[in-house]
């Protein structure tokens, strides 16, 4: 007893105390509802069987019956739409960014990171701000747009099924290219800046010392960022809660919305859990790139 | 071109640039000004010309914000403290050794970090309701909160952890410490800015969470304000200015927090995710 007590003040205990309790805790919590979800799809669920553990195993037919409902492939492809533009919008106005303010000038790295509230505002928030200035009568979008000529008539943004899913897109690019810009900018930091003298001693103009050592020195932080925006974009929820909850008719509707919606409008738990399963397996695997991609940085 | 106009001229585009961007925030905070008539004006007005600051008041009565807002804190308060009381120990482990096991164990919580919420709702709210716990919406809300951000807080303090020399460690164990003196007394002091910064940030992400409590808490008087929000939003509403202060009223201590710390809180988060 003594040396066990010992052990938990004064050595290999300590360590493994201080371990085993949160990963207990994230395997209770995590772990398990993750393999009870992959039970779950091949369950019947209904509101009956919820309560107890046995309830009838059908195999795959929850996959099957799933891949024969109308609105799934179209639901998937929005998915694919949503995660697409999201990260190249993301990525792309935040790569810009982060070149701007790479210049160095008093006052940088302070507004740089004030474009970062956009991240840490909660989702619902930003979702109630963007719902408001896209709608289709009196959104200031619509104004703007009007008043600079893009577009003669109003866009029902989120009612028009042409334009809902991008009325999230939207909002989702504005929230998350700060992000973007301020990993981007690590990257951009962390290049020695000899590399640029030398290539300027030696005639390279700015394109040519973009594509020959910026772009190639941040191959590692741009794996890392598209990886991580693929994360973010799969979790992204709120947004679609705020401002079309997945319609009209589905129109902007993910498949992270759609399982939350098939548990919890349409009380299907089992139907939910295949969608979920399939989604998990897809953000695996983006973290397995992601982990690959900063693998020399965990291993230290 | 002298350094100095180089340099305003750069000021000066970053502004515009900010203003640009920030330009969501600027409209939610101007229509909580603005009358139901002149928030349906057209051209709509940019600058308040009669500021209504008793929507503020109005808002915070009528939709019972004192109670969302207690809520949220109670919410994020709880998580933050499960996470920091279990997660700190974990990301000094975690940075103290290399080997295989450790390797492991940091891929199994990356994993962890990247579920989705709306995907993982399904089967913890079975599970939670099989084991009863249900019954205490909060509660059950906080240990999910706590299992989704902890891995992310455990990545963010391991960083800090690795940047506290170990030979100080060493120091304190040749001089008498036992491990649990040295981790409270030597190691834990050095950290300490970190755990702070991560604390805030996993506070922020717990303040602002809405899939567990929109799914989890049906009792409307234990809901945070997220939810209480969302539900203010109805398909066909016209009352934005009244939805506007009610975000502007939960966003606002957010924010402050936010720019009172901007940069340690943007260091802090650089060090987690990419290194």
């Amino acid at each position: 007893m003594r040396k066990i007590i010992s052990s938990l003040t004064d050595g290999r205990g300590f360590d493994i105390g201080l371990v085993a309790l949160p990963l207990g805790f994230l395997f209770l919590m995590s772990g398990l509802p993750l393999l009870y979800n992959v039970l779950m799809s091949f369950q019947e669920v209904d509101m009956f069987s919820l309560g107890s553990f046995v309830r009838p195993f059908v195999g795959f037919s929850n996959y099957v019956a799933l891949f024969s409902e109308p609105e799934t492939w179209p639901i998937f492809a929005n998915t694919a739409i949503f995660v697409t533009a999201s990260i190249a919008g993301q990525f792309a106005l935040g790569f810009g960014l982060a070149l701007f303010f790479w210049v160095n000038f008093p006052g940088a790295s302070w507004l740089r990171g004030l474009f970062l509230v956009s991240w840490v505002m909660p989702g619902l928030v930003v979702g109630a701000v963007w719902n408001w200035m896209l709608s289709g009568d009196f959104g200031v979008i619509n104004f703007l747009l009007r008043e600079s000529g893009i577009i003669s008539g109003n866009i029902f943004w989120r009612s028009d099924p042409s334009y809902a899913l991008w009325a999230v897109i939207l909002a989702n690019i504005w929230l998350g290219t700060s992000f973007n810009m301020i990993l981007l900018s690590v990257g951009l930091s962390s290049i020695p800046d000899d590399l640029f003298e030398a290539a300027e001693l030696d005639g390279a103009n700015v394109w040519q010392r973009f594509y020959t050592i910026t772009l190639p020195m941040m191959r590692s932080s741009i794996g890392a960022i598209v990886s991580l925006g693929l994360i973010f974009t799969l979790q992204q929820f709120d947004l679609f809660a705020a401002i079309t909850s997945g319609g009209p008719n589905n129109a902007s509707n993910v498949a992270q919305y759609w399982a939350w919606d098939l548990s919890f409008r349409q009380y299907d738990f089992a139907r939910g859990a295949t969608i979920s399963v399939i989604m998990i397996v897809f953000v695996m695997f983006a973290s397995v790139v992601y982990v690959r991609s900063t693998k020399q940085e965990v291993r230290g | 071109m002298s350094e100095t106009t180089r340099n305003r001229l750069m000021l000066a585009i970053a502004l515009v640039l900010a203003a640009i961007y920030l330009f969501p925030l600027y409209w939610m905070y101007i229509t909580t000004l603005k009358s139901g008539s002149a928030m349906f004006a057209t051209p709509p007005s940019f600058w308040p010309s009669d500021p209504q600051w008793s929507t503020y008041a109005y808002v915070w009565e009528s939709r019972n914000l004192a109670r969302y807002m207690g809520n949220s804190l109670i919410i994020a308060v709880g998580a933050v403290t499960v996470i920091t009381l279990l997660g700190t120990g974990c990301a000094y482990v975690l940075a103290r050794y290399r080997n295989g096991w450790v390797d492991v164990g940091l891929f199994l919580i990356l994993m962890l970090q990247v579920l989705p919420a709306s995907l993982m709702i399904t089967p913890i709210f079975v599970g939670f309701s099989q084991i009863g716990l249900l019954d205490y919406p909060r509660l059950a809300v906080i240990i999910a909160i706590a299992a989704k951000a902890m891995p992310f807080f455990v990545v963010l303090v391991r960083a800090t952890f690795m940047s506290v020399p170990m030979e100080l460690e060493e120091a304190a164990l040749v001089d008498g410490n036992s491990r649990v003196g040295a981790f409270f007394h030597i190691v834990l002091p050095l950290a300490r800015n970190g755990i702070l910064v991560s604390a805030i940030l996993i506070f922020m992400q717990a303040f602002g969470e809405f899939v567990y409590s929109k799914s989890i808490i049906q009792a409307v008087e234990y809901q945070p304000a997220s939810v209480g929000l969302n539900s203010f939003m109805g398909p066909n509403t016209n009352e934005w200015n009244n939805i506007m202060a009610f975000a502007t009223i939960y966003v606002t201590p957010i924010l402050a927090v936010f720019v009172l710390l901007q940069r340690r809180i943007v260091s802090g988060l650089t060090s987690g995710a990419l290194k």
